[in-house]
C-alpha cells in the first residue's frame, strides 16, 4: 500500500489536530439540536401548509402536523425558527473557521460519486473509516446545508414581503417564493430519510455523533485528499 | 390517526388550577372577561388543556418578542408594491370566520362610524362625510396568512387624515376597531399612518359590496388580511392594548408584511 | 404516553408509504353546504351573495372540492345557456394528467366563486360522475364580455 510521505509536504490539504474526535462536542451538541429544532419546523411547517395547500389534492392528516391547529402550527414555526438561524450560524461559522468544511466536505470528484453511488445500490456501505466522508455523503451534507440556507431565505421572504419585496420580487413573486420554501422543505425530508436510514444501517456513524466517534488520524484525512488508486471505502 | 397531543381521557376542571397564570397573563392583556369554562379555555388556546401550559407561555412569549422585532423591521417610508388596474381579480375573494351566508349587510343610510379615545372630535361620521375626504387609490397585493394572496384595488381616505381630521393623538399607540360582524381588531399607530392604509369604501372603482365589507373595511397593505376588518362600526385612538379576535385564539397580533 | 409516542413515530416512519396515501383521507360530503332538502339550487345560490362576474373570467379557471385538501376537479371550458335559458358551467372533468376527462354542465346555481377558483358546492364527486357527457345541441355559447351573478363562499378548513 502507498503511504503518503509527508501530509505537510502538500499545503492543500488541511492539518488536523491529531487526536481529535471525528465529532468534536460542538458539533454533536449543534447536531441534535438542528434535529430536534429541524423536525419542529418541517411539521409546523405542514400544519400551516394544510391552511391553503400549494398541491392540490396533496394534504397532511392532523398525525404529521405540529400544533393543534393553524394558530399553533404558526406559533411554533415562528419560535423554532429562532433556533435554527442561531444555532445555523454557529454551524457554519464553526464549519468556516475550524476549516472543518473544507476538510471534510471537499473535494468532491464526479468518478468518486459514480462509485460510491453503484456501492450503496449494491448494499455495500460497510464504511471502514467513518472518519472520511465519501462522495455521496459530501454531496448530501452540501445540499442540505445549502436548502438550510435556502429555508431561511424563502421563509423570510414569505414572511415580509412588504418590508423585503425586493427579495420576493428576486425569487419571482410571493407564491413563487411560497413554492420555493416548498420544494426547499421536501429536498430537506428526502435528505433526513436517507440520512436516518443510512445512520441506522451503519450504527457506528449514529453512534459517533453521540459520543464522538473515532479520533482523527492525519493519514485518514491525507488519504481523503490525495485518494490511492481505487476507492477510500 | 389522532393528534399526539390530544389527551387519552378527558381533563377534569382541577387542570384550569394549572392555568392559572397563563389566564392571567392573558387577561392583563385585556383578552378575557368574565369566567372561563373548560370549553371556553380550550377555544381560547385552541387546543386542548392537558398540552403543558409552560410550553404554550413561551410560544405566546416568543410570538410577542416576533411582534417587537417585526416593528422594529417595520418602515414607515416602505411602500407595498403596487400593479396595474387591469390585475384586480373581480371579484375579490370573501372571508371571514363564518361563511358567507352568514354576511349581515349593513345600512348604508344608518350607518354610523363611532370616534372614540384619544380624539378632540366624538362626533359620529356618515358614509358620505368619509366620501367628502380626499380619496386614495391603491392596486395592492392581499396577503392571508392561509398562504393566498390576490391582487386588489381599494379606494377611500387614508386613516391618516380621517385621524387628524377628529384631532387624535399621533403618538398613541394603538388604533382600535370594532365591527357590525363582532371582529375586533387592533393596529400599531405607526401603521395607521402609513400611506398605504385606507379606510377603504371603494373596490375596484365602485362602492364596496355587501360580503367585502359595506360601507367600509379597514384596508392596509402592509400586514396580513386579518388585520383588515370589514364593517367597520367604531374607531378608538388608545394607548390600552385591546388585541382582537384572531389574537384572542393564539395568532400572531403584529402581523406585517 | 413516551412510549406511545415512540411506538407511533416508528410504525409512521415505517409505513411511510401507506402513511402518505392516509394524507387523502377527507370526508366524502362537500365542505360547502349543498342546498338543505325542499330548497331549490337558485334559493340556495342566492343566499350565498352572488356578485358580478365576467364570462370570459371564468374561462380557464380550476374547479375545486370544498374540502382543505382543495382536489381539483376540472376545469371551466365554457359557459352556455341551455334551452330553458339556465347558465351552465361547462367543466372538463375527472380524468388523469389529461386523460380520460369529459365535458360535463354544472348549473352556475351549484358553483361559487373562491378567489381565482371556483368550487362545485352543491354535489359531490360521486354524484359528478354521474352527469351525462356535455352535448352542445340546444345552447348557446354566452359571450366573454357578458356579466353574470354568481355565488361566494369562504375557503374550506
Amino acid at each position: 500500500m502507498n503511504q503518503i510521505a509527508n501530509p505537510t509536504s502538500s499545503p492543500s490539504a488541511p492539518r488536523p489536530r491529531a487526536g481529535r474526535r471525528l465529532h468534536p462536542w460542538p458539533i454533536r451538541i449543534m447536531h441534535w439540536i438542528n434535529a430536534v429544532v429541524m423536525l419542529v419546523m418541517i411539521t409546523s411547517g405542514w400544519g400551516i401548509y394544510d391552511d391553503d395547500v400549494i398541491i392540490r389534492g396533496f394534504y397532511f392528516s392532523s398525525f404529521w402536523r405540529l400544533g393543534d391547529w393553524a394558530a399553533w402550527s404558526l406559533n411554533w414555526h415562528f419560535a423554532g425558527m429562532w433556533f435554527l438561524v442561531i444555532n445555523g450560524l454557529a454551524y457554519l461559522t464553526y464549519g468556516f473557521v475550524t476549516g472543518r468544511f473544507r476538510e471534510k466536505l471537499l473535494p468532491i470528484r464526479p468518478a468518486e460519486v459514480v462509485h460510491t453511488v453503484i456501492d450503496t445500490l449494491h448494499f455495500k456501505f460497510a464504511h471502514e473509516d467513518i472518519t472520511v466522508y465519501n462522495a455521496v455523503q459530501k454531496l448530501l451534507y452540501i445540499i442540505v446545508i445549502l436548502a438550510g440556507i435556502s429555508q431561511v431565505v424563502t421563509g423570510l421572504a414569505i414572511w415580509k414581503p412588504v418590508q423585503f419585496s425586493g427579495l420576493v420580487s428576486l425569487l419571482g413573486g410571493f407564491q413563487t417564493a411560497r413554492v420555493l420554501h416548498f420544494a426547499g422543505m421536501a429536498v430537506i425530508v428526502g435528505f433526513l430519510i436517507v440520512h436516518v436510514a443510512l445512520a441506522l444501517l451503519v450504527p457506528k456513524t449514529l453512534w459517533a455523533m453521540v459520543a464522538g466517534g473515532p479520533r482523527v488520524t492525519p493519514n485518514s484525512q491525507a488519504q481523503a485528499h490525495h485518494p490511492q488508486q481505487g476507492h477510500t471505502t | 390517526m389522532r393528534s399526539l397531543f390530544r389527551p387519552d381521557v378527558v381533563p377534569d376542571t382541577a387542570i384550569l388550577d394549572d392555568h392559572q397564570p397563563l389566564i392571567r397573563s392573558l387577561e392583563r392583556r385585556g383578552l378575557i372577561r368574565g369566567s372561563l369554562s373548560l370549553g371556553a379555555l380550550a377555544l381560547l388556546t385552541g387546543c386542548d388543556v392537558k398540552r403543558p401550559e409552560s410550553v404554550e407561555s413561551a410560544l405566546l412569549a416568543i410570538s410577542r418578542l416576533n411582534d417587537d422585532v417585526q416593528a422594529l423591521l417595520f418602515n414607515p417610508n416602505k411602500l407595498a408594491p403596487t400593479y396595474p388596474a387591469s390585475m384586480i381579480l373581480r371579484p375579490p375573494k370573501f372571508n371571514a370566520y363564518y361563511d358567507v351566508m352568514d354576511v349581515k349587510p349593513v345600512n348604508g343610510k344608518t350607518w354610523r362610524l363611532e370616534v372614540s379615545g384619544r380624539v378632540a372630535d366624538k362626533r359620529h361620521w356618515k358614509l358620505q362625510d368619509l366620501r367628502a375626504l380626499p380619496q386614495t387609490s391603491m392596486v395592492i397585493q392581499h396577503i392571508c396568512v392561509e398562504g393566498w394572496s390576490y391582487i386588489g384595488g381599494w379606494s377611500g381616505p387614508t386613516l391618516r387624515i380621517f385621524l387628524e381630521h377628529v384631532g387624535a393623538d399621533l403618538r398613541a399607540k394603538y388604533v382600535a376597531f370594532k365591527t357590525a360582524d363582532d371582529y375586533p381588531s387592533s393596529i400599531d399607530m405607526a401603521t395607521a399612518l402609513h400611506p398605504q392604509t385606507l379606510l377603504a369604501i371603494q373596490y375596484g372603482g365602485e362602492t364596496l359590496a355587501d360580503p367585502f365589507g359595506f360601507p367600509v373595511r379597514l384596508r392596509t397593505a402592509t400586514k396580513l388580511g386579518y388585520k383588515n376588518p370589514k364593517w367597520l362600526t367604531s374607531i378608538e385612538v388608545t394607548n390600552t392594548y385591546t388585541g382582537g379576535y384572531w389574537e384572542a385564539k393564539g395568532f400572531p397580533w403584529f402581523a406585517g408584511i | 404516553m413516551i412510549h406511545s409516542v415512540a411506538i407511533r413515530i416508528l410504525l409512521g416512519s415505517c409505513f411511510l408509504a401507506a402513511a402518505m396515501n392516509l394524507v387523502h383521507a377527507q370526508s366524502n360530503t362537500p365542505g360547502g353546504m349543498p342546498p338543505p332538502p325542499g330548497m331549490s339550487l337558485t334559493e340556495s345560490a342566492a343566499m350565498r351573495f352572488p356578485q358580478p362576474v365576467r364570462v370570459g373570467d371564468l374561462r380557464g379557471r380550476a374547479v375545486l372540492r370544498p374540502v382543505p385538501s382543495q382536489d381539483v376537479l376540472g376545469r371551466v371550458r365554457e359557459v352556455v345557456r341551455d334551452r330553458d335559458g339556465r347558465i351552465m358551467v361547462v367543466v372538463d372533468f375527472g380524468g388523469f394528467l389529461g386523460f380520460g376527462a369529459r365535458l360535463i354542465a354544472v348549473p352556475v346555481d351549484a358553483m361559487v366563486l373562491l378567489g381565482q377558483d371556483m368550487e362545485i358546492v352543491a354535489f359531490t364527486p360521486q354524484q359528478l360522475r354521474k352527469f351525462p357527457t356535455f352535448s352542445p345541441s340546444g345552447t348557446t355559447t354566452v359571450a366573454g364580455d357578458t356579466v353574470i351573478k354568481v355565488g361566494l363562499a369562504k375557503p374550506s378548513h
